[in-house]
């Protein structure tokens, strides 16, 4: 392989690996309650 | 974690738009006007040329004109060779347009004569009855200024003599646009006209029928330069009976593009033939 | 209202601005549409159609759709941040600056002052103005998020940034130019490269004015609308990402078949076709938000024009991609079948949740009722009406047109002449004219309605009062 496929392949898997990482982070139970919240404290902001 | 941070979001943000940017925008700078790109024809432009582009641009013609033939068979058939990056060197800005309401301008340079582009620029509709084309004939009025257009072409950093300037004494903004729709497409060789052949016999020998069709053909394609009864005007006057068929066919078709008179081989021959005929074979009362 | 303090003035101002600007860019649309059918309506050398269509699109996109993103955005950060805007003083001087730089921009747009680029063709010193009302704005906007009193940061404030940085990159890289005299420069990139910068940029205000913004306002004026939370604020994250990340690698989408490199044409064909994920993610996401409570479109003349917008968007952005691919480009580009795609996404998707933003708030601005609840829907009617009818008479135009620019006969030949292609499209022009003015009726009698609320509405019932 030359080098401009490496690279073409790294910075692919390395921008794969990204949004895994985001998918993970954000859907995971975890961090469910937390992220939700937002949505329900926009509404009673009056 | 950037949830809650927004000046880590703002930099984290500006990172995902900078990706993409600069893959497909700011790498590209190294394929696209290199020496492999260049076309030893492709000439910048003069300063009358320059003059006439910036008139383009401030009249906003490329809201109606594409400058662009796609390698799509019917484009090059339409318009003429597809357009090479090479050819853009010196467009600075480019004006490939997004719209085609009028008909491509990528290859215009030579197919009519200059005459017939000051007239159809004064009043579309005299020559094309259908065009939605604005009149332009103000540009008449709107003499050149020599010493700004020196100033243009020092920022552009294109080649002039003192002798070009001065030329532009007494030129208006037309003579400019002129000169500018004439240079355009002509950096590369023109492609070979486009070679009639099988033997030129006239299919549909003064038929009836096809005189009609060559009729509306010849109101629509011919009218606007030899006038509509062929009296003439920008072209000559077109006698009927004083040419032979074949000759008459290879005329149409090829054109005689050196002198101002278009090549009609995007018609198809079959269109030709009855324009032949009607030519030829009229009845003018 | 009373605590804290919230700069509700500045947000009326813009309102009204905005709405200004709009009305100007519809009744410049409405002209041009004319002038294509009646080229005697062209007034040279000032008001030629090469020279007013660049003023329907600036009024259009920055005009209308910045000025109320400007107001809407000072609202919804505020109430999201639950803190008063940073500085007053600035947004105060932020107003009268965003309305010298759109009086400057018509002006010079009918002087002939223009730098040729599509939704950028104002000259040098009128960018410097637009770049000093974006940085004015972004501190502004930027300032009031860091004092926030609310912790996290709800969707709306993650779009809202995003356009921020999006349209400052984008801005300050295209313009980059070399100044002849005061109104007039040259491009610092020349030929393909040119273009490329320019389509980089012209997509990408795509996603960063009529995109990222009205996601922002559609995500916070729902919920508010409905009484109930969207439905997953996660799906939105991830979404988000997705779209920022993936909208920058379309430009070239605008120069298939250019001589552009076929990479950077194959890659935007692509990431076009990609976008359809996080594009549907928020479409759904503002679908699922509605369960249980379909009921309310016939109820809340708000959730009807949010809905129908966030449908446009859904749309417009199968419809985009679709545009994408080389094979249907090689048909569909420079036809009239673009104006459709583009007035889709502007009168439909666009104005029609800022139409509901403003009716959620000119009440609320002004302590009374709206006026007409009746007028409301009389309004929402006309623009769908006038809206499809532009739509769809220019996706059949541009069509027939395509078809007929590609029709070969049996010897290899044309079959049309050029013109013999023009003359079939004035009876769809003549239609889309006729759409035209429905839809300014409709703008006319919404902001009818919008005077009279403000004017002589019934002062607000506390239900109202927010
Ligand atoms: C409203 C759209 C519109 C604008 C603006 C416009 N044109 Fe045209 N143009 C057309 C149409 C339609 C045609 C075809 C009918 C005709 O020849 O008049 C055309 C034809 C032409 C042709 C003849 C092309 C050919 O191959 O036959 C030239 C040259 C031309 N235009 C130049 C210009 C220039 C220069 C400007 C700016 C000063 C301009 N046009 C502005 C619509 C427009
Ligand atoms: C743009 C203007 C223009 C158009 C359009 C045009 N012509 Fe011509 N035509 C000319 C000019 C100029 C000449 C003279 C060329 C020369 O001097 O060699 C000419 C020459 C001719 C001649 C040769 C005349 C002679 O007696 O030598 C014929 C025949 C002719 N044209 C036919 C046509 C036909 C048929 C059409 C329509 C299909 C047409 N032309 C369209 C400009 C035009
Ligand atoms: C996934 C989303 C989208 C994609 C992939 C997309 C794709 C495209 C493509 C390929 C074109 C070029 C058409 C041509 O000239 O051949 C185009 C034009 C355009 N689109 Fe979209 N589109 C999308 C969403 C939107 C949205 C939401 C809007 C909002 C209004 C919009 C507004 C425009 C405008 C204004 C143009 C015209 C540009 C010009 O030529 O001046 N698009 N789009
Ligand atoms: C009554 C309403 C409107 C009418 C009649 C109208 C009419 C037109 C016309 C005739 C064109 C030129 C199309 C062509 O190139 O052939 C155009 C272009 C455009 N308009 Fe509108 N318009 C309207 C509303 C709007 C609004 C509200 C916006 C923005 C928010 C908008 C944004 C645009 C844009 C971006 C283009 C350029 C499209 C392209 O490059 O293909 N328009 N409009």
């Amino acid at each position: 392989m030359d080098w401009a496929s490496v690279l073409y392949l790294g910075v692919t898997g390395g921008l794969l690996a990204v949004f895994i990482l985001i998918v993970l982070r954000t859907c995971g139970k975890r961090n469910r309650s937390r992220l939700e919240e937002p949505k329900h404290r926009m509404l009673d902001d009056d | 974690m950037w949830e809650k941070k927004p000046v880590l979001f703002l930099l984290l943000a500006t990172l995902a738009i900078l990706v993409g940017t600069i893959v497909t925008m700011v790498i590209p700078f190294a394929w696209v006007n290199t020496e492999a790109d260049r076309i030893a024809t492709v000439t910048p432009y003069t300063p009358l040329q320059q003059a006439g582009r910036d008139v383009y641009i401030r009249e906003g013609c490329n809201n109606c004109h594409s400058q662009t033939v796609r390698p799509l068979v019917a484009d090059v058939l339409r318009y003429g060779e597809y357009s090479k990056s090479g050819e853009f060197v010196y467009d600075r800005p480019f004006l490939w347009g997004s719209r085609r309401t009028g008909p491509d301008l990528a290859r215009l340079g030579g197919k009519y004569p200059d005459a017939w582009h000051t007239q159809h620029m004064e009043a579309p509709t005299s020559m094309i009855p259908k065009s939605n084309m604005p009149a332009y004939a103000f540009l008449n009025q709107n003499p050149l200024d020599p010493g700004y257009i020196r100033k243009c072409m020092k920022v552009l950093g294109f080649p002039y003599t003192e002798a070009d300037i001065a030329a532009l004494n007494g030129k208006t903004e037309m003579d400019a646009m002129v000169a500018y729709l004439q240079k355009l497409g002509t950096g590369i060789p023109k492609a070979a006209a486009a070679a009639v052949v099988g033997d030129l016999k006239n299919p549909f020998p003064k038929d009836p029928g096809s005189m009609q069709a060559g009729q509306q053909l010849f109101a629509q394609n011919c009218a606007a330069c030899h006038g509509s009864h062929g009296e003439g005007g920008i072209g000559p006057e077109l006698e009927p009976e004083s040419y032979q068929d074949a000759d008459l066919f290879k005329t149409i078709y090829n054109g005689i593009t050196d002198n101002g008179m278009p090549s009609f081989a995007a018609l198809g021959s079959t269109k030709v033939w009855q324009l032949t005929n009607f030519v030829n074979y009229r009845k003018e009362h | 209202m009373e605590t804290p303090p919230y700069n509700y003035a500045i947000v009326r101002s813009f309102i009204v601005w905005s709405i200004l600007w709009g009305v100007v860019a519809v009744l410049v649309g409405v002209l041009i549409s004319f002038q294509l059918v009646e080229p005697a309506l062209n007034l040279p050398p000032y008001l030629t159609y090469g020279r007013l269509r660049p003023l329907h699109t600036n009024a259009g996109i920055y005009g209308w759709g910045i000025g109320s993103f400007f107001a809407l955005f000072y609202y919804m950060v505020q109430r999201l941040c639950r803190t008063p805007l940073w500085s007053d003083g600035l947004a105060r001087f932020q107003l009268w600056l965003f309305n010298a730089t759109i009086i400057t921009a018509a002006v010079t747009l009918l002087l002939g002052y223009t730098t040729s680029k599509e939704y950028h063709e104002l000259e040098w010193p009128v960018d410097i103005m637009v770049v000093v009302l974006w940085v004015v704005f972004s501190v502004n906007i930027i300032m009031t998020i860091v004092r926030r009193r609310e912790e996290q940061m709800y969707i709306s404030l993650w779009y809202m940034m995003a356009a921020l940085v999006g349209v400052a990159v984008l801005y300050l890289v295209n313009a980059a130019e070399v100044p002849v005299s005061l109104f007039k420069s040259y491009s610092a990139y020349a030929g393909t490269n040119d273009a490329n910068v320019q389509w980089w940029f012209g997509h990408n205000a795509v996603a960063m004015v009529l995109t990222a913004p009205p996601l922002a306002v559609f995500y916070y004026f729902l919920p508010k609308s409905t009484g109930v939370p969207i439905f997953s604020h996660r799906i939105s994250i991830i979404a988000f990402w997705s779209l920022v990340f993936m909208y920058l690698w379309t430009g070239a989408h605008h120069l298939l078949w250019t001589p552009v490199p076929d990479w950077v044409q194959t890659l935007a064909m692509a990431f076009s076709i990609m976008l359809i994920a996080p594009s549907w993610g928020s479409v759904f996401n503002g679908y699922l938000s509605m369960n249980g409570q379909w009921h309310q479109m016939r109820e809340n003349y708000l959730v009807k024009f949010l809905i129908l917008g966030i449908t446009f968007y859904g749309l417009q952005t199968l419809q985009g991609p679709s545009q994408a691919i080389r094979t249907f480009s090689a048909f569909i580009h420079y036809t009239e079948w673009v104006p459709g795609h583009v007035h889709m996404g502007a009168m439909g998707w666009v104005s029609m949740v800022l139409f509901a933003a403003i009716y959620y708030l000119v009440p609320r601005l002004y302590d009374r009722e709206l006026y007409s609840i009746p007028l409301a829907n009389l309004h929402f009617w006309l623009v769908l009406i006038g809206q499809l009818v532009y739509s769809v008479s220019m996706w059949i135009a541009g069509l027939q047109q395509a078809g007929m620019w590609h029709a070969l006969n049996s010897d290899g030949s044309l079959t049309y002449t050029f013109m013999e292609t023009l003359v079939e499209m004035y009876p769809y022009w003549w239609i889309r004219a006729i759409g035209g003015v429905i839809y300014l009726a409709g703008v006319l009698v919404f902001i009818y309605n919008l005077v009279r609320t403000a004017r002589s509405g019934k002062p607000a019932a506390d239900a109202v009062a927010a």
